[in-house]
Parts: structure tokens; C-alpha cells; sequence
């Protein structure tokens, strides 16, 4: 017996991380995808054309790059609210560099702001002691006055540069947006983080138990404070790539991105308490939450009653997977 | 079958053939007891001799699963505290129960104020008060007063006056002069006596010997859930009381202590270490290849001792030297480095120990993260080397790596806490209660593997509520009173007496020679 468990165990161990991982939420969010896809083509064919599916990527990019930011914080049992105006931040300063003249730092240094903001939020969180509902929230006012502050309240006047368009909407491979490939490299980074570096398995421990985290003598605040920054500046690389696919920042361009990068991470399987939670969940919450947002609207459906369905499916899931005690 | 005749002067309060378990564990096995009007009861025994349990069937807190309670010889049974309050037995209990930032007079009739209407009559409610609080000796404090500006002793003697409140006939204090200065407990047993003369029975728990010397009218001590021995106070010496507190069967074996002890420079000591008023002047060391225990009453310091060592507590004084060095250790990050080596297998391994959820790979790798990779990414074939290791060595039983760990049994849960720290390979180990709640079979593992970790030179302190543990694993057993090292016991002077003598902090005659 003990034989045949070492060589389960041992096979086991070769999968890779998000297979071995995988867990009944993932399955299910990948069941949704494919039933929202057949309803969809019941409707009309081209639900199921390679154009409809790529463009539904390109724009699931956007919300994949912010959710996985998220997902970090709601792992550590956090929530990071400054998504809107950190993102709403990272697009309108990338779009201001570009504006002095500077266009090979304009990404950088969106980014870099919203990484600041991360800090902030981190610092809040960690070494303050302030619950992150509370920090993240201020974080976002203080965000969206700067911004008000900076463009007088109207439409910025610099437009976003060509990198970012490329980015946004260029073509690398053909027939495959840059987007997609930009979302694809941060999720691999991201399965990277989680499954194979200390930091991943910190994560994961203080989400669970920061106490017996901190008891194992792993440096707690600094775990934190970095999943913040992170996460602060992945909303702001969302900024940026948003901005280059409208060709320019807009006031409250991030307000629609806050509700669904949380759902997105919680959709995908992932405790809203911290601990657990695969990110191969989280693509496929992303692209559920896609495809409905895209469905509804192909229905016709008016805003009012999109908002509707979305808060009730968002209900529904969390009951199926919200109950379960938290050992796996 | 005893037959209760119905006679005036009956016990107000007997319970008979009380039994109660938690689980596997007996915490009362057919246990018994008198409570008599206008008497002060002391009740004895060690932690664990199942007191507190008696005290929670008696207010209602926990029901019992077998015998019964009768009240003036009428059978009762309590639901919630609040019914056996109705029935007039109150019960005072070691935590404070106030809420400081109401009033005292809210405090007061928190489970029952007077209504009018509906609505708290608030005039009534503090006439109520004033009343207790007079019963209790405290008539000075106002109702009004927010809980928050008293000092503890006052608010002791309001948690009094709220058990007052609902006019029992049975008044219980358990630990209530813990937390209480020598000139407090004083002021309270004033009032205890004075109740005593208004006809109350008093059912008074406490670890302290002379509160009971000075207080009780009759005591009984308890042992394994049993009550073992009443006398009436005065009649035992502290040195039969002690006897009767022993003689558990011994449980276990323990691996044989090495004759020779090795004379090395201490790895770790401290000096005068103190905090808030938990730990007072704490000195000791302990040498690699020793075992040193820390013995005394639940609660006396010893938790805080070994995490002000793990560098969790702030503010502490005194210094803590590795190696004959000063050095400060401000988190259990610093205290694991490398040149300390220090490893804490904490207190309650389900929140502090584990992550439950969690794999067996990734909580035997989780203290050693630092060790196991290279540039922050983990290096798998180390990682699985490290774990096969720890499994073989500490004979772990999980279908796999993988296996959740809350999916394992207690005491297999327990040696992955331990092994987690022995990947680390440290050169100080500290212990707090490693063995509680565990089977037979994997203490004796546990045993011998902390013996081969000091012969290969590790120095491990220990702190154990069970005596035969310290007897059988330690060197040295340093007890621990009220925040202080109060005796230091080596080689043949660790026996049950003098671990309980001096845990109680009394004095008994010295044991006849065998």
C-alpha cells in the first residue's frame, strides 16, 4: 500500500502546479464559459466565430490584468477598492509623460504611480494596522482628487501615445491583438509568483493564518506591502492598456472595472477570506464575466438590467462556492 | 441508590454521580459534591482535575451527560447560565465579564434589567445597583461610572456586585482574585466573609494555598474528574493536600536520560526579562544537549516567557544573550536566522501551528522557505529531499505531499508542526504544551525525539502542563509563579511533589528518603 501511495504521490508532484491544483470552482467556471458560449450560439452563430472569441480576449485583457493584481490581496484575506482612480491614474499620468515629450517612459511611469498608490495602500494596511477596506477606499478619493486636481475636472488633453495603442490594439501575431499576448504574460508571471516562489507560498500562508505566518518567521508587512504595490500597479497597467485602446484617458474610465475584478477573482474560486484560490480560476472568472457583460449586451439588454443579472449571478456563485468550509 | 429524606436542614445544593466527557476525554467521571448555606467551599486540584467543568454544569453552562443536580432536594437541570441564575446560583468568572464602555449600573442588569413599559427603567436599574454594589462592598463606586475608569479591583468587586444582582443562594468565584493585588484580595475577602454571614454558600476556586488557609470553611480537592477528599479547612497540611492533588498512573515511558551531562557555555540565557506584569526578572540558561523544563500552574507566565524569548512580545526588558552575546531578537524572522537558530513550536497548532488548508509539503517547507530557494523561487528537488526527510524521520502518516494537513490525525498534525521547525535545523528549540491533545503512542515519539535532538547538541526548553512529562523528559524544571522563576529543580529533585509544592508556591516537608 505504502508503495502504490509513493508513486501516486510521486506523479502527483511532476504535474504541474495549476492541474495538481485545480479545484471543482475552476471546473465549474469553465462549465459556465461553455454553457454561456452554447446559449449564446443558439442566439446567433457568430458567438462562436474566432473574430467574436478573440475580440471578447482583447477586451477580457483589460479586466485579466487588473483581477490578477486582485486576486494577490483578496488571497492575503484583503481587498484593494483603489482599483477605479489608481487605474483611471496609471492612464492619464502614462498619457501626461507622453504629452512632455516623453514617450519610452510614458508606460513606466503610469505604472509606476499606481505602484506608489500600492505602497500607500500596503503601508496602510501592513504597518498602520488600518483595516484595507478602509485605506483602499480613502487611497481611491485621494486618487480620483489628484486626478480632478490635475485635469480641472474635464477630459485630459494628451492623447495616449502610439506605444500604447500597440500595445493595446497592435498585432504581433497576426490576428491575435497585443493585448491578449500582454494579459498571457502576466498571467504566466502570475502562476509563476504564486506556485513556484516563496513569495506565492507566503501568500498563501498568511491568507490562511497570519499569525501562524508571522510564527513561522516570515516577514508579514513586507509580504503585504508588496502584494499592494503589485496589485496597485497591475490596475494601472489596466489603465494604461485601456487607454491605448481608446486612444485616450477619460474621467472615471476605471469606475466599471472595480465590481468585476473582484467578482472575476471570487467567480474563479477563490476564498473572499484569503487562503485559497488557483489563478486559473481567475482567467476563467475574467472571461465569464466577459462573456456575460457581452452577451447581455448583444441581447439588448439595457444597462438597468445588465447590472441586475450580474449582481444576482454574482450571488448565485458565491453561494455555490462561498459555503464550503474552508478546507479543501 | 441513595434515598435523599426530605429533612429541613438538607444541603441547599448536592450533585451526585456527575460525569461529563469532551470527546475521548474524561473531563468528569461520576463526581460529587455538598455546598452548604453560610459556608465558605474551597475546591482544589491541578489543571485538568476538572473543577472548571464542575462550576460550568453547576451555572448552566455545559450540561452534564450523566447524574443529578438537586436544589433544596428538589432534581434540577440548568439550559443556560440564565436559568440556574434564576435558580439563584451565580457564578463569577476569572475573565472579567464587564463591558467597559457601558455603566456600571448597565453592567449590573446586563442579562436582566428592570422594565417599564418595555423600556429599561432606568431609575430602577440603578437603585438595583446601588444595592448590589453595597451587598459587594463597593457602595462608594457610582452607578454611572463607565466600567473603563475603573481600576481592576473595583471592577472585580462590580463583576461581584453583578453576581449579586440576581440574589443567589449559591455565589461562585472561580480564579476571581487572579488578576487582584495582596491589598485587594484583601477588601474582597471582607465581603466574602460578610456574605458568608448573610447566609450565602460560597464555592471559592483558587490555585493559591494561603487565600484558601485564610477563607475557606471546608474544602475538597479534585483529581482525574473525581472529587477525591472533603475536610473541613485547617484539619490537612499543605503537604497532604499536595498528596491528595497526586497520583495519576503513569501514562507513559520515557527514554533514559543520559548520566553524564555535557558542561558547555549556554547557547541561550536571559537575564532579568520582564514584561508588562506577566513576567517578572526572569534569569536562566540553557545549555546544548539540556532539556529544561518550565513547570508550574497554567498561566503563570510561561507562554509569555517563551514568546518574549521568540522576540513576539513588545516592550520587553532585560536581555536575551545566544551564545553568551547580547543580541535583540524583535521578531520570529530575527530569531530563526542563522546565527540564532531558534525555533518556537507555538501553543495551539490548529491557528498558530498550521495552515490547515494547506498541503503537508507546503507547511513542512514553510518555515524554511529562506532555505529552500534560490533568489526567492523554491527549488523543488531541495524542497522534496527536505520533506521526504522530515516524513521518514518523524514517521508522519499521510497518504501523500499532498494531502491537506487538517486532513490528518492530532497527532500526526503535530509532528508536522515539529518537523516544519526541524527543517531548520535548530540549535535552540523551544516547546509550548507540544504534547497536549495527542495519543499515547506519538508522545512517546515526541519524547524520544527531543531527547536525540539534545544528545546531537540542540538546548530545549519545554513547557509542559503535564508533570510527568517534565518529570520524564527534563534535566532541569524551572517553576513559574505568578510571572517569576520560583524554583529551579534538577536530576532526582523533579518529582510530583515538589513540582506541585512549588507551583502552588507553598512549602512542604522535604520527601522521606527511599
Amino acid at each position: 500500500m505504502t508503495e502504490a501511495t509513493e508513486n501516486r504521490l510521486s506523479l502527483r508532484a511532476r504535474l504541474p502546479g495549476p492541474i495538481r491544483r485545480a479545484d471543482p470552482a475552476v471546473l465549474t467556471s469553465f462549465g459556465c464559459i461553455l454553457l454561456l458560449l452554447f446559449l449564446g450560439s443558439l442566439y446567433s452563430s457568430n458567438f462562436l466565430s474566432p473574430e467574436y472569441l478573440l475580440q471578447q480576449l482583447k477586451v477580457a485583457s483589460f479586466l485579466g490584468v487588473i483581477a490578477a493584481g486582485m486576486m494577490l490581496v483578496i488571497l492575503l484575506g484583503h481587498i484593494d477598492l483603489s482599483v477605479p482612480w489608481v487605474m483611471t491614474m496609471g492612464a492619464m499620468m502614462a498619457c501626461a509623460a507622453a504629452g512632455f515629450g516623453s514617450t519610452v517612459i510614458a508606460i513606466p511611469f503610469g505604472i509606476l504611480c499606481g505602484m506608489l498608490f500600492g505602497l500607500l495602500n500596503g503601508f496602510g494596511v501592513a504597518y498602520l494596522r488600518i483595516p484595507s477596506m478602509i485605506v483602499t477606499l480613502a487611497t481611491n478619493v485621494v486618487a480620483q482628487g489628484l486626478m480632478v486636481l490635475y485635469t480641472g475636472g474635464f477630459s485630459p488633453q494628451d492623447s495616449a501615445p502610439q506605444a500604447m495603442r500597440w500595445l493595446a490594439t497592435g498585432y504581433i501575431i497576426p490576428g491575435v491583438p497585443n493585448a491578449i499576448l500582454v494579459w498571457a504574460s502576466v498571467s504566466v508571471a502570475m502562476v509563476f509568483l504564486l506556485t513556484r516562489t516563496t513569495f506565492g507560498r507566503s501568500v498563501y500562508g498568511i491568507g490562511n493564518s497570519e499569525r501562524a505566518a508571522y510564527l513561522s518567521g516570515i516577514n508579514t508587512r513586507r509580504i503585504v506591502m508588496v502584494a499592494f504595490a503589485v496589485s496597485g500597479a497591475l490596475s494601472a497597467f489596466g489603465g494604461v492598456l485601456l487607454a491605448g485602446y481608446a486612444s485616450k484617458a477619460a474621467q472615471a474610465m476605471g469606475d466599471a472595472y472595480l465590481l468585476p475584478s473582484i467578482a472575476a477573482v471570487v467567480l474563479g474560486g477563490t476564498s473572499i477570506l484569503g487562503g485559497r484560490g488557483s489563478y486559473l480560476g481567475t482567467v476563467a472568472g475574467v472571461i465569464l464575466i466577459t462573456l456575460l457583460q457581452s452577451i447581455l449586451s448583444v441581447m439588448q439588454m439595457p444597462e438597468a438590467g445588465r447590472q441586475i443579472v450580474y449582481g444576482i449571478v454574482i450571488i448565485a456563485m458565491l453561494l455555490l462556492y462561498g459555503r464550503n468550509p474552508a478546507s479543501r | 441508590m441513595t434515598s435523599t429524606q426530605s429533612q429541613s436542614n438538607a444541603p441547599l445544593l448536592r450533585m451526585e454521580g456527575i460525569g461529563k466527557r469532551y470527546g475521548g476525554v474524561r473531563a468528569l467521571d461520576s463526581a460529587s459534591l455538598v455546598v452548604e448555606s453560610g459556608r465558605i467551599h474551597a475546591i482544589l486540584g491541578e489543571n485538568g482535575a476538572g473543577k472548571s467543568t464542575l462550576i460550568k454544569i453547576m451555572a448552566g453552562v455545559v450540561a452534564p451527560d450523566e447524574g443529578q443536580m438537586l436544589l433544596k432536594d428538589q432534581a434540577v437541570s440548568f439550559r443556560s447560565p440564565a436559568e440556574a441564575a434564576a435558580a439563584g446560583i451565580a457564578c463569577v468568572f476569572q475573565e472579567l465579564s464587564l463591558i467597559p464602555d457601558l455603566s456600571v449600573a448597565d453592567n449590573i442588569s446586563i442579562s436582566n434589567p428592570p422594565r417599564r413599559l418595555g423600556l429599561i427603567d432606568r431609575k430602577a436599574q440603578r437603585r438595583l445597583s446601588e444595592e448590589a454594589l453595597a451587598r459587594a462592598g463597593a457602595g462608594d463606586i457610582h452607578p454611572r461610572a463607565l466600567v473603563r475608569d475603573l481600576p481592576l479591583s473595583r471592577r472585580q468587586l462590580v463583576e461581584i456586585a453583578k453576581a449579586l444582582a440576581w440574589m443567589p443562594r449559591i455565589l461562585i468565584l472561580d480564579e476571581a482574585t487572579s488578576a487582584l493585588t495582596a491589598s485587594d484580595v484583601t477588601k474582597v475577602f471582607a465581603v466574602l466573609k460578610r456574605l458568608r454571614a448573610e447566609g450565602l454558600a460560597i464555592l471559592y476556586i483558587s490555585h493559591r494555598m494561603h487565600e484558601i488557609a485564610e477563607l475557606a470553611d471546608e474544602c475538597t480537592v479534585f483529581r482525574n474528574g473525581r472529587n477525591v477528599a472533603s475536610y473541613a479547612a485547617g484539619t490537612r497540611s499543605n503537604s497532604e493536600v499536595v498528596e491528595m492533588m497526586i497520583g495519576r498512573e503513569v501514562s507513559s515511558a520515557f527514554p533514559p536520560k543520559p548520566a553524564a551531562r555535557i558542561h558547555a557555555a549556554p547557547v541561550l540565557s536571559c537575564k532579568n526579562l520582564g514584561w508588562s506584569d506577566r513576567l517578572r526578572d526572569i534569569s536562566l540558561e540553557v545549555r546544548p544537549g539540556e532539556v529544561v523544563g518550565l513547570g508550574g500552574l497554567d498561566g503563570q507566565g510561561q507562554r509569555e516567557l517563551l514568546l518574549g524569548l521568540f522576540g513576539v512580545l513588545r516592550g520587553t526588558s532585560g536581555t536575551i544573550s545566544i551564545d553568551g552575546a547580547a543580541r535583540s531578537i524583535t521578531s520570529p524572522g530575527a530569531a530563526r536566522a542563522g546565527t540564532i537558530g531558534m525555533a518556537l513550536i507555538p501553543e495551539d497548532r490548529k491557528t498558530e501551528g498550521l495552515l490547515l488548508p494547506m498541503t503537508v509539503r507546503e507547511n513542512l517547507s514553510f518555515a524554511a522557505l529562506d532555505r529552500l530557494s534560490r533568489h526567492g523561487v523554491i527549488d523543488r528537488d531541495r524542497e522534496n529531499a527536505s520533506i521526504e526527510e522530515m516524513v521518514r524521520l518523524l514517521a508522519i502518516k499521510t497518504a501523500g505531499a499532498d494531502t491537506p494537513v487538517g486532513a490528518l490525525s492530532g497527532g500526526n498534525q503535530q509532528k508536522v508542526v515539529i518537523a516544519k521547525w526541524l527543517t531548520r535545523r535548530p540549535r535552540i528549540l523551544l516547546l509550548n504544551d507540544p504534547t497536549r491533545g495527542i495519543d499515547v503512542g506519538t508522545k512517546q515519539e515526541i519524547y524520544q525525539l527531543l531527547r536525540r535532538l539534545a544528545e546531537e547538541g540542540s538546548a530545549i526548553l519545554f513547557y509542559s502542563t503535564d508533570y510527568d512529562e517534565l518529570i520524564g523528559c527534563c534535566d532541569r524544571v524551572l517553576v513559574l509563579y505568578d510571572g517569576k522563576i520560583v524554583k529551579e529543580l534538577a536530576g532526582g529533585e523533579i518529582t510530583e511533589r515538589a513540582l506541585i509544592s512549588s507551583a502552588l508556591n507553598v512549602q512542604t516537608e522535604p520527601e522521606a528518603a527511599a
